[in-house]
Protein backbone atom coordinates (compact mmCIF):
# COMPACT_ATOMS: atom_id res chain seq x y z
CA UNK A 1 0.00 0.00 0.00
CA UNK A 2 1.45 3.30 -1.12
CA UNK A 3 0.33 6.79 -1.23
CA UNK A 4 -2.16 8.60 0.66
CA UNK A 5 -3.90 5.53 1.01
CA UNK A 6 -1.44 3.84 3.12
CA UNK A 7 -0.99 7.25 5.04
CA UNK A 8 -4.53 7.08 5.80
CA UNK A 9 -4.46 3.54 7.02
CA UNK A 10 -1.72 3.76 9.67
CA UNK A 11 -3.88 6.43 10.77
CA UNK A 12 -0.51 9.12 9.86
CA UNK A 13 -2.44 11.94 9.45
CA UNK A 14 -4.14 11.84 12.78
CA UNK A 15 -0.13 10.38 14.67
CA UNK A 16 1.44 13.61 12.67
CA UNK A 17 -1.30 16.69 13.40
CA UNK A 18 -1.52 15.44 16.99
CA UNK A 19 2.18 14.46 17.76
CA UNK A 20 3.10 17.93 16.50
CA UNK A 21 0.71 19.41 18.73
CA UNK A 22 1.62 17.93 21.40
CA UNK A 23 5.07 18.98 21.04
CA UNK A 24 4.25 22.39 20.40
CA UNK A 25 2.03 22.19 23.36
CA UNK A 26 4.84 20.67 25.62
CA UNK A 27 7.46 23.32 24.71
CA UNK A 28 5.36 26.16 24.58
CA UNK A 29 4.12 25.54 28.33
CA UNK A 30 7.79 24.37 29.28
CA UNK A 31 8.62 27.83 27.63
CA UNK A 32 6.36 29.77 29.87
CA UNK A 33 7.11 27.92 32.83
CA UNK A 34 10.56 28.98 32.02
CA UNK A 35 9.85 32.72 31.61
CA UNK A 36 8.14 33.22 35.00
CA UNK A 37 10.75 30.85 37.31
CA UNK A 38 12.90 33.98 38.10
CA UNK A 39 9.58 35.76 39.24
CA UNK A 40 9.38 32.46 41.58
CA UNK A 41 12.92 32.54 42.58
CA UNK A 42 12.70 36.42 43.20
CA UNK A 43 10.15 35.68 45.53
CA UNK A 44 11.48 32.76 47.32
CA UNK A 45 14.71 35.48 47.60
CA UNK A 46 13.05 37.56 48.86
CA UNK A 47 14.30 38.53 52.54
CA UNK A 48 12.07 37.72 55.83
CA UNK A 49 10.46 41.05 57.33
CA UNK A 50 12.28 41.59 60.40
CA UNK A 51 10.69 40.89 63.45
CA UNK A 52 10.25 44.69 64.77
CA UNK A 53 9.56 44.71 68.75
CA UNK A 54 7.15 47.56 69.55
CA UNK A 55 8.39 49.44 72.36
CA UNK A 56 6.48 51.22 74.18
CA UNK A 57 8.66 54.46 75.77
CA UNK A 58 6.82 55.51 78.82
CA UNK A 59 5.08 58.74 78.88
CA UNK A 60 6.77 61.22 80.42
CA UNK A 61 4.30 62.08 83.38
CA UNK A 62 1.98 65.21 82.92
CA UNK A 63 1.31 66.79 85.65
CA UNK A 64 -2.15 67.43 86.20
CA UNK A 65 -2.73 71.31 86.25
CA UNK A 66 -5.84 72.78 86.93
CA UNK A 67 -7.76 73.53 83.97
CA UNK A 68 -10.08 76.48 84.72
CA UNK A 69 -9.51 79.74 82.63
CA UNK A 70 -12.44 81.26 84.28
CA UNK A 71 -11.21 80.98 87.69
CA UNK A 72 -9.76 83.98 87.97
CA UNK A 73 -8.08 83.37 91.67
CA UNK A 74 -6.42 80.32 89.83
CA UNK A 75 -5.30 81.86 86.68
CA UNK A 76 -3.63 84.43 88.58
CA UNK A 77 -1.66 82.19 90.62
CA UNK A 78 -0.63 80.42 87.36
CA UNK A 79 0.19 83.56 85.50
CA UNK A 80 2.07 85.85 87.74
CA UNK A 81 5.52 84.00 87.41
CA UNK A 82 4.86 84.72 83.82
CA UNK A 83 3.93 88.40 83.94
CA UNK A 84 7.08 88.90 86.54
CA UNK A 85 9.41 87.96 83.87
CA UNK A 86 8.20 90.10 81.46
CA UNK A 87 9.18 94.25 81.45
CA UNK A 88 6.49 95.88 83.11
CA UNK A 89 4.94 96.79 80.19
CA UNK A 90 4.70 94.37 77.60
CA UNK A 91 2.73 92.82 74.40
CA UNK A 92 -0.12 90.56 75.21
CA UNK A 93 1.94 88.39 72.32
CA UNK A 94 4.77 87.64 74.83
CA UNK A 95 2.61 86.55 77.65
CA UNK A 96 1.34 84.14 75.14
CA UNK A 97 4.42 82.94 73.84
CA UNK A 98 5.53 82.43 77.61
CA UNK A 99 2.15 80.40 78.40
CA UNK A 100 2.49 78.25 75.39
CA UNK A 101 5.99 77.79 76.61
CA UNK A 102 5.36 76.91 79.47
CA UNK A 103 2.11 74.45 78.58
CA UNK A 104 -0.40 76.62 80.53
CA UNK A 105 -3.67 75.45 79.57
CA UNK A 106 -5.75 77.42 77.32
CA UNK A 107 -3.51 80.66 77.15
CA UNK A 108 -6.13 82.77 74.88
CA UNK A 109 -8.95 81.94 77.24
CA UNK A 110 -6.79 82.60 80.59
CA UNK A 111 -5.41 86.04 78.90
CA UNK A 112 -8.94 86.94 77.79
CA UNK A 113 -9.94 86.59 81.65
CA UNK A 114 -7.25 88.46 82.72
CA UNK A 115 -8.32 90.87 80.38
CA UNK A 116 -11.84 90.99 81.26
CA UNK A 117 -10.70 91.02 84.75
CA UNK A 118 -8.83 94.18 84.56
CA UNK A 119 -5.77 92.74 85.52
CA UNK A 120 -4.06 93.84 82.34
CA UNK A 121 -4.74 97.70 81.60
CA UNK A 122 -4.07 98.41 78.03
CA UNK A 123 -1.72 101.30 77.08
CA UNK A 124 -2.17 101.69 73.63
CA UNK A 125 -0.50 100.70 70.56
CA UNK A 126 -0.83 96.85 71.68
CA UNK A 127 1.15 97.37 75.10
CA UNK A 128 -0.10 96.36 78.16
CA UNK A 129 0.81 96.59 81.96
CA UNK A 130 -0.08 94.39 84.89
CA UNK A 131 -2.37 95.73 87.23
CA UNK A 132 -2.42 94.10 90.91
CA UNK B 1 46.94 -29.22 0.76
CA UNK B 2 43.28 -29.80 1.77
CA UNK B 3 43.79 -27.77 5.02
CA UNK B 4 45.46 -24.73 3.13
CA UNK B 5 42.75 -24.62 0.44
CA UNK B 6 40.45 -24.61 3.28
CA UNK B 7 42.13 -21.75 5.29
CA UNK B 8 41.96 -20.01 1.42
CA UNK B 9 38.15 -20.33 1.53
CA UNK B 10 38.43 -19.06 4.99
CA UNK B 11 40.08 -15.83 4.60
CA UNK B 12 38.55 -12.50 3.08
CA UNK B 13 39.89 -12.39 0.05
CA UNK B 14 37.56 -15.74 -0.50
CA UNK B 15 34.50 -14.85 0.66
CA UNK B 16 34.53 -11.21 -0.19
CA UNK B 17 31.31 -9.67 -1.50
CA UNK B 18 30.86 -6.58 -4.13
CA UNK B 19 28.62 -5.10 -1.31
CA UNK B 20 31.24 -5.67 1.26
CA UNK B 21 33.52 -3.52 -1.34
CA UNK B 22 31.21 -1.01 -1.39
CA UNK B 23 30.53 -0.26 2.16
CA UNK B 24 34.62 -0.55 2.69
CA UNK B 25 34.74 1.95 0.21
CA UNK B 26 32.30 3.84 1.81
CA UNK B 27 33.80 3.29 5.37
CA UNK B 28 37.01 4.60 4.23
CA UNK B 29 35.46 7.78 2.70
CA UNK B 30 34.06 8.49 5.94
CA UNK B 31 37.76 8.36 7.46
CA UNK B 32 39.07 10.53 5.14
CA UNK B 33 35.98 13.48 5.80
CA UNK B 34 36.72 12.83 9.43
CA UNK B 35 40.22 12.80 9.22
CA UNK B 36 41.32 15.38 6.56
CA UNK B 37 38.04 17.62 5.97
CA UNK B 38 37.33 17.46 10.11
CA UNK B 39 33.68 16.91 9.45
CA UNK B 40 32.25 15.71 12.74
CA UNK B 41 35.14 13.46 13.45
CA UNK B 42 34.27 12.56 16.80
CA UNK B 43 31.48 10.61 15.17
CA UNK B 44 32.33 9.78 11.80
CA UNK B 45 35.85 8.32 12.14
CA UNK B 46 34.52 5.63 14.35
CA UNK B 47 31.40 5.39 12.10
CA UNK B 48 33.82 4.80 9.33
CA UNK B 49 36.26 2.31 11.09
CA UNK B 50 33.13 0.73 12.20
CA UNK B 51 32.04 0.20 8.83
CA UNK B 52 35.45 -0.67 7.71
CA UNK B 53 35.26 -3.30 10.46
CA UNK B 54 31.92 -4.44 10.03
CA UNK B 55 32.33 -5.60 6.12
CA UNK B 56 35.56 -7.67 6.57
CA UNK B 57 34.20 -10.57 5.39
CA UNK B 58 34.29 -13.82 7.90
CA UNK B 59 33.24 -17.59 7.98
CA UNK B 60 29.50 -17.16 9.59
CA UNK B 61 28.96 -19.61 12.32
CA UNK B 62 32.26 -18.79 14.05
CA UNK B 63 30.74 -16.20 16.35
CA UNK B 64 32.47 -13.28 15.16
CA UNK B 65 30.03 -11.09 13.10
CA UNK B 66 28.06 -8.56 14.88
CA UNK B 67 24.77 -10.38 14.11
CA UNK B 68 26.22 -13.54 15.44
CA UNK B 69 25.01 -14.46 18.96
CA UNK B 70 27.77 -14.46 21.66
CA UNK B 71 30.21 -12.83 19.03
CA UNK B 72 32.43 -9.60 21.22
CA UNK B 73 30.86 -7.27 18.72
CA UNK B 74 27.43 -8.27 19.14
CA UNK B 75 27.47 -8.14 23.24
CA UNK B 76 28.71 -4.62 22.02
CA UNK B 77 26.26 -3.96 19.83
CA UNK B 78 23.51 -4.94 22.80
CA UNK B 79 24.17 -1.21 24.09
CA UNK B 80 22.32 -0.18 20.74
CA UNK B 81 19.91 -2.17 20.46
CA UNK B 82 18.94 -1.90 23.67
CA UNK B 83 19.25 1.61 23.88
CA UNK B 84 21.32 1.56 26.72
CA UNK B 85 23.97 3.89 24.88
CA UNK B 86 21.53 6.95 23.74
CA UNK B 87 20.68 7.29 28.10
CA UNK B 88 24.27 7.18 28.37
CA UNK B 89 25.34 9.83 25.76
CA UNK B 90 22.05 11.89 26.90
CA UNK B 91 23.69 12.23 30.11
CA UNK B 92 26.74 13.61 29.14
CA UNK B 93 25.06 15.80 26.98
CA UNK B 94 22.80 17.55 30.02
CA UNK B 95 26.61 17.55 31.69
CA UNK B 96 27.71 19.89 29.18
CA UNK B 97 24.41 21.87 27.87
CA UNK B 98 24.21 24.95 29.52
CA UNK B 99 20.73 25.99 29.60
CA UNK B 100 21.26 29.48 30.69
CA UNK B 101 20.68 30.88 27.18
CA UNK B 102 17.28 29.27 26.73
CA UNK B 103 15.92 31.06 30.23
CA UNK B 104 17.18 33.82 29.41
CA UNK B 105 14.96 33.91 26.44
CA UNK B 106 12.47 31.58 26.96
CA UNK B 107 10.50 32.36 23.52
CA UNK B 108 13.51 30.79 21.55
CA UNK B 109 12.38 27.34 22.64
CA UNK B 110 9.52 27.33 20.20
CA UNK B 111 12.42 27.52 17.49
CA UNK B 112 13.26 23.82 18.86
CA UNK B 113 9.50 22.87 18.56
CA UNK B 114 8.77 24.06 15.21
CA UNK B 115 12.14 22.53 13.92
CA UNK B 116 10.15 18.94 15.09
CA UNK B 117 8.25 19.26 12.60
CA UNK B 118 10.43 17.83 9.95
CA UNK B 119 10.21 14.64 11.96
CA UNK B 120 6.22 14.13 11.33
CA UNK B 121 6.07 15.71 7.96
CA UNK B 122 9.03 12.65 7.01
CA UNK B 123 7.05 10.42 8.81
CA UNK B 124 3.93 10.80 5.96
CA UNK B 125 6.18 10.56 3.31
CA UNK B 126 7.53 7.02 4.71
CA UNK B 127 3.89 5.59 5.31
CA UNK B 128 3.32 7.25 2.06
CA UNK B 129 6.19 5.10 0.01
CA UNK B 130 5.45 2.23 1.80
CA UNK B 131 6.59 1.91 5.24
CA UNK B 132 5.38 0.29 8.32
CA UNK B 133 4.08 3.01 10.94
CA UNK B 134 7.14 1.95 13.11
CA UNK B 135 9.60 2.55 10.45
CA UNK B 136 8.28 5.50 9.15
CA UNK B 137 8.75 6.98 12.60
CA UNK B 138 12.54 5.95 13.16
CA UNK B 139 13.04 7.03 9.75
CA UNK B 140 11.39 10.44 10.44
CA UNK B 141 12.76 11.11 13.53
CA UNK B 142 15.90 11.45 11.63
CA UNK B 143 14.50 15.10 11.29
CA UNK B 144 15.48 15.66 14.66
CA UNK B 145 18.93 15.80 13.58
CA UNK B 146 20.15 13.77 17.01
CA UNK B 147 21.48 10.46 16.50
CA UNK B 148 21.11 9.18 19.50
CA UNK B 149 17.60 9.80 19.81
CA UNK B 150 17.11 7.83 16.15
CA UNK B 151 19.20 5.10 17.43
CA UNK B 152 17.17 4.95 20.76
CA UNK B 153 13.75 5.25 18.91
CA UNK B 154 14.92 2.73 15.89
CA UNK B 155 15.91 0.08 18.72
CA UNK B 156 12.46 0.31 20.08
CA UNK B 157 10.46 0.58 16.94
CA UNK B 158 12.42 -0.87 13.87
CA UNK B 159 15.39 -2.64 15.40
CA UNK B 160 16.08 -4.06 11.77
CA UNK B 161 17.09 -0.83 10.49
CA UNK B 162 19.50 0.78 13.07
CA UNK B 163 22.55 0.34 10.63
CA UNK B 164 20.90 2.70 8.10
CA UNK B 165 19.05 4.93 10.08
CA UNK B 166 21.68 5.14 12.70
CA UNK B 167 24.48 5.93 9.95
CA UNK B 168 22.03 8.32 7.69
CA UNK B 169 21.50 10.48 10.94
CA UNK B 170 24.87 10.78 12.04
CA UNK B 171 25.99 11.38 8.15
CA UNK B 172 22.99 14.52 8.37
CA UNK B 173 24.29 15.73 11.66
CA UNK B 174 28.40 15.88 10.22
CA UNK B 175 27.14 17.46 7.00
CA UNK B 176 25.05 20.49 8.17
CA UNK B 177 27.82 22.60 7.28
CA UNK B 178 26.54 21.68 3.12
CA UNK B 179 22.71 20.82 3.66
CA UNK B 180 21.78 23.80 6.00
CA UNK B 181 23.44 26.86 4.70
CA UNK B 182 21.58 27.19 1.06
CA UNK B 183 18.28 26.55 3.31
CA UNK B 184 19.10 29.50 5.27
CA UNK B 185 19.74 31.67 2.35
CA UNK B 186 17.09 30.37 0.03
CA UNK B 187 14.48 31.55 2.91
CA UNK B 188 15.80 34.72 4.51
CA UNK B 189 16.60 38.19 2.76
CA UNK B 190 19.65 40.11 3.47
CA UNK B 191 18.19 42.61 5.82
CA UNK B 192 16.03 39.33 7.96
CA UNK B 193 20.13 37.97 8.55
CA UNK B 194 21.17 41.30 9.43
CA UNK B 195 18.75 41.08 12.61
CA UNK B 196 20.11 41.86 15.72
CA UNK B 197 19.27 39.72 18.76
CA UNK B 198 18.81 42.08 22.24
CA UNK B 199 20.92 41.05 25.37
CA UNK B 200 19.75 38.55 27.29
CA UNK B 201 18.59 39.14 30.80
CA UNK B 202 21.28 37.59 33.78
CA UNK B 203 19.84 34.49 34.50
CA UNK B 204 20.05 33.76 38.62
CA UNK B 205 21.92 30.55 39.38
CA UNK B 206 19.08 29.35 41.45
CA UNK B 207 17.18 29.36 37.85
CA UNK B 208 19.59 26.80 36.26
CA UNK B 209 19.38 24.86 39.43
CA UNK B 210 15.53 24.64 39.35
CA UNK B 211 15.57 24.17 35.79
CA UNK B 212 16.45 20.30 35.20
CA UNK B 213 13.99 19.47 37.74
CA UNK B 214 11.20 21.53 36.36
CA UNK B 215 11.89 20.77 32.51
CA UNK B 216 12.02 16.90 33.09
CA UNK B 217 9.15 16.92 35.23
CA UNK B 218 6.86 18.40 32.68
CA UNK B 219 8.58 16.67 29.43
CA UNK B 220 8.49 13.35 31.34
CA UNK B 221 4.48 13.85 32.08
CA UNK B 222 3.67 15.09 28.69
CA UNK B 223 5.17 12.07 27.21
CA UNK B 224 6.60 9.42 29.75
CA UNK B 225 8.45 7.44 26.87
CA UNK B 226 10.57 9.88 26.69
CA UNK B 227 12.34 9.40 30.19
CA UNK B 228 15.06 7.32 29.32
CA UNK B 229 16.62 10.31 27.48
CA UNK B 230 15.03 13.11 28.96
CA UNK B 231 15.79 11.39 32.43
CA UNK B 232 19.59 10.99 32.11
CA UNK B 233 19.64 14.36 30.27
CA UNK B 234 18.28 16.74 33.00
CA UNK B 235 20.38 14.11 35.53
CA UNK B 236 23.67 15.39 33.82
CA UNK B 237 22.76 18.74 34.01
CA UNK B 238 21.69 19.07 37.33
CA UNK B 239 24.94 17.13 38.18
CA UNK B 240 26.39 20.20 36.27
CA UNK B 241 24.81 22.99 37.81
CA UNK B 242 24.30 21.94 41.30
CA UNK B 243 28.33 22.84 41.42
CA UNK B 244 28.47 20.26 44.42
CA UNK B 245 29.51 16.90 42.80
CA UNK B 246 31.95 18.75 40.42
CA UNK B 247 33.69 15.60 39.83
CA UNK B 248 31.09 12.98 38.97
CA UNK B 249 29.98 15.96 36.27
CA UNK B 250 33.16 15.92 34.99
CA UNK B 251 33.15 12.27 34.78
CA UNK B 252 29.93 12.51 32.81
CA UNK B 253 30.98 14.84 30.14
CA UNK B 254 34.05 13.32 29.49
CA UNK B 255 34.84 9.84 30.33
CA UNK B 256 31.43 8.34 30.12
CA UNK B 257 30.13 10.16 27.32
CA UNK B 258 33.49 9.37 25.19
CA UNK B 259 33.25 5.85 26.15
CA UNK B 260 29.95 5.53 24.82
CA UNK B 261 30.55 7.67 21.81
CA UNK B 262 33.63 4.97 20.64
CA UNK B 263 31.30 2.12 21.29
CA UNK B 264 27.99 3.53 19.63
CA UNK B 265 30.14 4.92 16.32
CA UNK B 266 31.65 1.56 15.95
CA UNK B 267 29.27 -0.80 16.48
CA UNK B 268 26.52 1.33 14.82
CA UNK B 269 29.41 1.23 11.70
CA UNK B 270 30.29 -2.33 12.17
CA UNK B 271 26.70 -2.91 11.95
CA UNK B 272 26.24 -1.98 8.51
CA UNK B 273 27.16 -5.26 7.04
CA UNK B 274 27.08 -5.13 3.21
CA UNK B 275 24.51 -7.72 2.87
CA UNK B 276 22.12 -6.51 5.32
CA UNK B 277 22.93 -2.65 4.72
CA UNK B 278 23.06 -2.88 0.69
CA UNK B 279 19.25 -2.40 -0.05
CA UNK B 280 16.44 -0.63 -1.62
CA UNK B 281 14.87 0.32 1.70
CA UNK B 282 18.64 1.58 3.20
CA UNK B 283 18.35 3.97 -0.31
CA UNK B 284 14.73 5.04 0.38
CA UNK B 285 16.24 5.96 4.43
CA UNK B 286 18.77 7.94 3.30
CA UNK B 287 16.33 10.16 0.79
CA UNK B 288 13.78 10.18 2.84
CA UNK B 289 16.68 11.46 6.10
CA UNK B 290 17.90 14.03 3.66
CA UNK B 291 14.45 15.03 3.50
CA UNK B 292 13.77 15.27 7.13
CA UNK B 293 16.36 17.63 7.92
CA UNK B 294 15.85 19.68 4.95
CA UNK B 295 12.19 20.32 6.15
CA UNK B 296 13.27 20.59 10.01
CA UNK B 297 15.68 23.33 8.97
CA UNK B 298 13.23 25.04 6.59
CA UNK B 299 10.12 24.92 9.58
CA UNK B 300 12.86 26.76 11.83
CA UNK B 301 13.54 29.58 9.97
CA UNK B 302 9.51 29.60 8.59
CA UNK B 303 8.40 29.55 11.99
CA UNK B 304 11.01 32.31 13.01
CA UNK B 305 9.62 34.44 10.22
CA UNK B 306 6.08 33.97 11.28
CA UNK B 307 6.91 34.68 15.09
CA UNK B 308 8.40 37.98 14.10
CA UNK B 309 4.94 39.04 12.34
CA UNK B 310 3.59 39.37 16.19
CA UNK B 311 7.05 40.41 17.66
CA UNK B 312 8.39 44.04 18.75
CA UNK B 313 11.77 42.47 19.00
CA UNK B 314 12.25 40.46 16.10
CA UNK B 315 14.08 37.64 15.84
CA UNK B 316 16.67 36.88 13.49
CA UNK B 317 15.10 33.75 11.70
CA UNK B 318 18.63 32.29 10.95
CA UNK B 319 18.10 31.01 14.70
CA UNK B 320 15.18 28.72 13.12
CA UNK B 321 17.98 26.45 11.52
CA UNK B 322 19.39 25.81 15.37
CA UNK B 323 16.02 24.22 16.65
CA UNK B 324 17.48 20.74 15.05
CA UNK B 325 18.96 19.23 17.65
CA UNK B 326 22.66 18.74 16.29
CA UNK B 327 24.59 20.06 18.97
CA UNK B 328 26.70 22.10 18.19
CA UNK B 329 26.94 22.14 15.23
CA UNK B 330 23.88 24.34 13.43
CA UNK B 331 24.32 26.77 16.77
CA UNK B 332 27.55 27.17 15.00
CA UNK B 333 26.54 27.01 11.42
CA UNK B 334 23.70 29.46 11.73
CA UNK B 335 26.26 31.83 13.96
CA UNK B 336 29.32 31.67 10.91
CA UNK B 337 25.91 32.37 8.44
CA UNK B 338 25.10 35.46 10.39
CA UNK B 339 28.73 36.67 10.72
CA UNK B 340 28.81 36.01 7.01
CA UNK B 341 26.22 39.05 6.74
CA UNK B 342 27.61 41.69 9.15
CA UNK B 343 30.88 40.43 10.94
CA UNK B 344 29.79 42.13 13.99
CA UNK B 345 26.37 40.52 14.86
CA UNK B 346 26.67 37.59 17.44
CA UNK B 347 24.49 34.72 17.31
CA UNK B 348 26.03 31.89 19.19
CA UNK B 349 24.52 32.29 21.96
CA UNK B 350 20.93 32.46 21.19
CA UNK B 351 21.34 29.88 18.71
CA UNK B 352 22.54 27.34 21.56
CA UNK B 353 19.21 28.30 23.43
CA UNK B 354 17.71 27.16 20.43
CA UNK B 355 19.90 24.34 20.26
CA UNK B 356 19.31 22.98 23.34
CA UNK B 357 15.40 23.07 23.10
CA UNK B 358 15.30 21.31 20.02
CA UNK B 359 17.47 18.19 21.97
CA UNK B 360 14.66 18.39 24.39
CA UNK B 361 11.88 18.81 21.18
CA UNK B 362 13.51 15.73 19.42
CA UNK B 363 13.46 13.20 22.75
CA UNK B 364 9.57 14.50 23.40
CA UNK B 365 8.95 13.48 19.84
CA UNK B 366 10.55 10.35 19.99
CA UNK B 367 8.42 9.68 23.21
CA UNK B 368 5.51 10.72 21.71
CA UNK B 369 5.93 7.84 18.83
CA UNK B 370 7.01 5.25 21.00
CA UNK B 371 4.34 5.64 22.91
CA UNK B 372 1.87 6.11 19.72
CA UNK B 373 3.18 2.99 18.07
CA UNK B 374 4.12 1.03 20.62
CA UNK B 375 1.00 -1.80 20.38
Amino acid sequence: MYGLEAIAHNNGWTIAVTGACIVFAGLSALSFVISQLHKLVALLDRPPKPILEVVVEPKPEVRARPDCPSDLHLTLTLYQPLIDELEPEFELAELYALARKYHLPHPHLSIRCLRDAGKLEPLGDGIFRFSA
Amino acid sequence: MDLILQFLHNTGFYLADYRNLIMIVVGSFFVYLAIHKNYEPLLLLPIGFGIILGNIPFFKGFGIGIYEPNSVLHYLYFGVTSGVYPSIIFLGLGAMTDFSFLLGNPKLMLLGAAAQMGIFFTYLCALGLGFTAQEASSIGIIGGADGPTSIFLTAKLAPHLIGPIAIAAYSYMALIPIIQPPIMLLLTSKKERLIRMPDMREVSRKEIIIFPVVGMVLCTFLAPASIPLLGPFFFGNILKESGVVDRLANTARTAIIDTATILVGLTVGASTQGDVFLNPKSVGIFALGAVAFSIATASGILFAKFMNLFLKQKINPLLGAAGVSAVPGSAREVHMMGQKTDPTNFLLMHAVACNSSGVIGSAVCAGILWSFLIG
